[in-house]
Formats: structure tokens, sequence, C-alpha cells
């Protein structure tokens, strides 16, 4: 058997979910939870009223160290302060206290009779159906160790040198807010989801954390050399020099971003006259989920799936296709991720598809290749349905020319939920479905798209390409191929006009969207989603916080009376 | 005693925050408020109860208010309900 001593000098890695963003190198401080059981003991009926008054004082207590930790955080993040006051709410609960009561009476200590009330009533959130609500059950679970350490009087602060790097089995709201003042860098959880307060706090402040580590507590030594990485989710230990130096250079290069960017990345993404724009990053790869994080991207408005079957050279099965799309869930928490079904024809050569047509653009692509394979188009269905517990994905549609494309995905979408049902998985039985605005067909028809669904993108690298039939990968009509065209502003306006009708939101995630000159435009014709790659973000940000939405309109008024590309251009102030 | 049928809305349910919502708002009134979930009932004032109702979306719920105040308790509690607890629908 080999001994911890032997590992000391080995590189380990560990992998967990990341929850918060950021990397941090330092010392580990293992926080083991202590295990001890209490016995239904009968206590003799002189102590109860011992027992009944710690009880109260306990609580009392309690409730006086989540006040003054309201009173800390209050002016950081009200985010903080619900969650806090939510954990006053639970223990000063009456139900609760009645039932305590109750059992001490009945001559168990106070100790046991938080343990057993606390445990029954846990077991209602743990069947729960819903993701969500299971992973309320943990907040029950801090509660009561934190009404136990008060009850034994044990304090659970320690000192902790300057880089310490916290790994528990799980953290509570008040925890994190503690550990915080003591400079901690970074977090470490055995247990605990991105939805858990715990995460939210530490997002809320900007710690790295990653949570989901099994066995960190026992896995880790106290004072072992840790790098945590919250983009990608992983630990390690002893790290080798290697690993070691290209962490140092990403944080390095993750605080210099931070810097130059300034205050940008978490500025909010609203015109000057506060009217807020959703702006969202495209993902190719899963690096481009870090950089989204990086830059403050409020979610991701295109997920190209199609990416992954290029990367493998295969169609990935549900299971490659679960553990790629649930990273990309994950670190899109709480804000949305979209994903686009397989856009792929025989351009991208995959196994399976035809290898030669006169013109793939025009020809067995997108919904059209996936409607008539059903067996890959279920596997992806199922495998976004089962990442959509959290309730932050979206399922978009592409290359949609007509209403039957839509019926039939939708029928499909249905069929897989009530399979995923009868298998027991969890899913988001309200998932929005959208479709892609990018053939001239379903700019004519998107009213009637707008009835079966719930919200549009409009891809304007192919819309352009089939309006003004442009081959947009031959050089020879470069010229004609112009996303500024008088018809795609008007195009573009009666989509949005459409989906605004229906209440339905509208993003663009073609490259217009991050086009230099055409911010105050898209703003003035009513877009409501920006998405566009991660590196052109904040400049967009920069623009859209510019624009004044009064004469954004008044620009795309003029612009959809133009008669040229000209006339446009000049408006624009284009070169 | 008075008692109206409500639906949950908002996409989240009824987690930590709506319920904490909840309880506050019944804790203004002097009427006893009960949720009812198919047959399970419990005291809206304690939040506990309330939570473990595990309320998804989609979900029916019934409003028991009984008391001096019940018309303006079943009508906030009803509205508040409506309003999806001011998050996405």
């Amino acid at each position: 058997m080999l001994s911890k001593n032997n590992l000391m000098n080995k590189e380990q890695k560990f992998n967990g979910i990341p929850s918060s963003p950021g990397i941090a190198i330092g010392r580990a401080v293992i926080l083991k939870p202590e295990t001890v059981v209490f016995p239904v003991e009968d206590v003799p009926a002189e102590r109860i009223p011992d027992e009944l008054s710690r009880f109260d004082k306990a609580v009392e207590d309690l409730v006086n160290e989540f006040t003054e930790l309201v009173d800390k955080v209050k002016e950081e993040a009200g985010a903080v302060v619900s969650i806090i006051e939510t954990n006053t709410l639970i223990i000063s609960d009456k139900m609760l206290h009645a039932a305590v009561t109750d059992r001490i009476n009945n001559g168990e200590s106070a100790e046991s009779a938080v343990v057993s009330e606390f445990d029954r009533q846990k077991q209602f959130f743990k069947h729960s159906n819903d993701v969500i609500l299971r992973e309320r059950a943990v907040d029950l679970d801090q509660i009561k160790q934190k009404l136990l350490s008060v009850l034994r009087r044990r304090s659970d602060m320690i000192d902790f040198p300057n880089n310490s790097i916290v790994v528990a089995q799980s953290l509570s709201p008040s925890d994190i807010i503690k550990f915080r003042e003591a400079g901690v860098l970074a977090f470490i959880t055995e247990i605990g989801g991105i939805a858990s307060h715990a995460s939210i706090l530490a997002r809320t402040f900007e710690i790295p954390a990653v949570i989901g580590v099994h066995n960190a507590v026992s896995m880790i030594i106290n004072g072992d050399n840790l790098i945590v990485d919250g983009f990608s989710g992983l630990i390690f230990n002893h790290a080798e020099k290697k690993t070691l130096h290209d962490l140092v250079s990403r944080q390095s290069d993750y605080k210099k971003n931070q810097k130059a960017l300034g205050k940008l990345a978490k500025l909010s993404s609203e015109t000057k006259d506060g009217r807020r724009i959703k702006l969202q990053s495209n993902i190719d790869y899963l690096d481009d989920a870090n950089s989204a994080a990086m830059v403050g991207a409020e979610g991701f408005g295109l997920v190209r799936t199609e990416n992954l079957i290029i990367s493998l050279q295969h169609f990935p099965s549900e299971e490659e296709q679960y553990n790629w799309y649930k990273q990309i869930a994950d670190r899109a928490f709480p804000a949305i991720a979209t994903f686009r079904v397989f856009d792929i024809g025989s351009d991208k050569h995959a196994e399976g598809m035809p290898r030669h047509e006169e013109n793939p653009a025009l020809g067995f692509r997108g919904i059209r290749f996936l409607l008539k394979r059903r067996d890959i188009f279920k596997s992806q269905i199922r495998a976004i349905l089962r990442v959509s517990d959290h309730k932050n994905i979206r399922l978009m549609l592409p290359m949609i020319s007509n209403i039957d494309e839509v019926l039939n995905s939708i029928k499909l979408i249905e069929q897989c939920k009530s399979e995923l049902h009868q298998q027991k998985e969890s899913f988001d039985a309200y998932i929005p479905v959208g479709v892609m605005i990018e053939t001239p067909a379903a700019v004519m028809v998107a009213d009637k798209l707008a009835e079966l669904t719930q919200f549009f993108s409009i891809g304007t690298n192919d819309l352009t390409q089939y309006s003004l039939a442009a081959d947009r990968s031959n050089e020879l009509v470069a010229d004609v191929y112009d996303a500024f065209h008088p018809s795609i502003i008007r195009m573009i306006k009666m989509t949005v006009d459409v989906a605004h009708k229906h209440k339905i939101p509208v993003g663009i995630c073609g490259e217009l969207a991050g086009h230099s000159a055409s911010t105050s435009l898209l703003v003035g014709l009513g877009v409501d989603e920006f998405s566009v790659a991660p590196s052109a973000l904040l400049e967009t940000k920069k623009r859209i916080r510019e624009t004044d939405c009064k004469i954004a309109i008044e620009l795309a008024e003029k612009a959809l009376n133009s008669s040229s590309h000209d006339e446009i251009k000049e408006l624009l102030d284009m070169d | 005693m008075l008692e109206k049928e409500i639906v949950v809305r908002n996409r989240a349910g009824i987690h930590t925050r709506p319920a904490a919502t909840i309880v506050k708002l019944a804790a203004k009134f002097k009427s006893d408020i009960g949720l009812d979930r198919d047959g399970f009932r419990i005291n809206a004032k304690s939040i506990i109860g309330v939570m473990t109702l595990a309320a998804e979306q989609g979900c029916k719920l019934k409003i028991y208010v009984d008391g001096e105040d019940e018309q303006a308790a079943i009508k906030e509690l009803a509205e508040l309900f409506d309003s999806g607890f001011g998050e996405i629908l």
C-alpha cells in the first residue's frame, strides 16, 4: 500500500464542478465534519427545563449571529442578505420550534431533538422531483450543524494563515462570509450544487470555488500546496513546475485582463437611457465558456454543438454529449445556455453525412438532416434535456424553412420528455424551444413560427447568404455578400416586430452582432439579445453603453428607408 | 373561511426565496393561513412548511384563510402567486 508520504511530491489532480470562477494558489485547510451521533437518550424529568432553555438560547444566539452577518454584508449584495434572512426565518420557525420542544418534553436531549426533527423535515425535500428544491435539503443540514455547534458552544472559527484554501464536506452561507473575512483564497467542497447558496455567495464575493470533489476531505491533507482553477473545476495538489507555471500565467492574465477591462466586465449591459440588452457569448469549445465567464457574459446565446462532432470525428453518443453539455450548462449557471442542435451539412465531413453535394449550403443540412436521422436527433435532444434540470437551458433549431420542421421537432422533443420521465430522469419540462431565423422563408412565416416557439435568434450570416444568393465562401461574390444590405435590415425589423407582438425575445448571433458599426442600429431595430464571440463581448458592451435609444431608433428608421448599401454605410459612418 | 385555487407560475417553483416571501406576507395577517397540495396541508406562516410543499412550476395549490382579515389575505396571497414572485415565468 502506498503511504501518504510516497504521494507527497507527486502531482495529483482532482476534478470537480466549477462553481465560482478564478484561480487561487495556496495551502489546504481541512475542515472535518464532526460525526457525533446523539442517541435518543432519556433525559430525567428534572433536567427537561434546562434542555428547553438550552435550545431556546441556541436559537436566540444563532438569530443574533445571522443578524450581525446581515449587517456586515448588506451593502455589498442584496442576494446575500435574502439568503441569510431566509436562514433566520428557518431557525425561528414556530412549527419547527414546537416540534423540537415537544421532543424535548418527551425526554430527548436538545441535540437529539434538533437532529431528529431536522432529519424528518429533510425527507420532504430529498424526495422532490425538482433538483433546485432538493438542494434546499443541504440548507437544512447546515442550519442543523450550526444549531448543534452553538448548543455545544463550539466556536467554528479557526485561525487561518493568509494563503488558505478551505477544503470541506460542505459550507454554509455564513461559513463563506466568515471565511471571506478571514481572507480565505478559495473553497473546495465535496457536496453542494451550483445552485446552492454557498455557490451563489462565492460568486458574489468573487472567490474561486470548486464543488462536488469526491473525497476531497480525506484525499487532501492540511497544508498541501493546492491550485484551484474555478474556471475548469480542476484542483492540483503538489503541482509540477509546468502546471504551476501554466496556471500562474493564466492567473496573471486573468488579473491583468480584469484590470485592463476595468469595471466594464462587471457593468451591466444597458444603453445610456437604461434599456437592458442581454449580452451573451457564442460558444464553440469548452475554453470559450471559460473566456466568456472572464468577460462577464450573461450566459451563452449560441452553443454550436456540431463542434463536438468535428472534434471527435464521429457522431457523439448520448453520454459523450451529456458530459460536454453538462460542463457548459454548469459554467453558464445561473445564466442561460442556448444549445443549437447539430447544424452540419456535407461541407463539414462526418461519418454518415453525404460525401458530396453540388451546393451544400442549399443541401441536406441542419434540421433537414436531423429529421431524417431521428436516432441522432433523439440522442441529442435527450442529452440536452438531461442537463436542463437547473432550468437554465434553451434548445434551438437551425435552418428552419417551414412550419412542419418545427412541429416535427417539437413532437420528437415531447417524445423524449416522456421517455426520460419514465426513466425517472430529471429535466426541465418547460424547456424553451426556439428557432434560428436564417432563411428568408422563416422571416416570411415568422408569425406562424412565433406561435410554436419561445424565442428567436437571427443568424445574419446565413440570412445574408440566402437572401442575396451570394455564397459567403466564394471570393468572386464577396462584394455581393453584405449584411448591411437594406433587405437584411428590413428582415431583421420584420422578425423583431413579429416576435414582440407574440411577446417572445429575439436575439442576434451572426457576425453582424459583433460588428463595430452595427450596435446602435440593432438596438434601434429592437433586438433584445446579442450573442458574440467572447473576444468581442466587452467591445460590444462598451458600444451598447454608449448608445442612446432615441438616436438609435431614428438611425434604424433612416436605415429602413435607405435604398442602397452605400446610403446605409454613410449613415453608420463606415469606411 | 375562504379558499382559492392557485397555480405556481414561476419557472423555478417555490424554492427558498419565494417561500420566504410567502411567509413574510402571511405573517402580516391575523387570520390562519394554510396551503394545500393534493391533501397535504401546511401552515403558510411556517417557512419549513411552505418549503416542504416542494411545489414546482405548474403545480396547483389551494389557499385556505380563516380569520378577521381573510379577504385581504387571500387577495394579496393570490396576487403574489400570480405575479410569479417577480421571477421569470
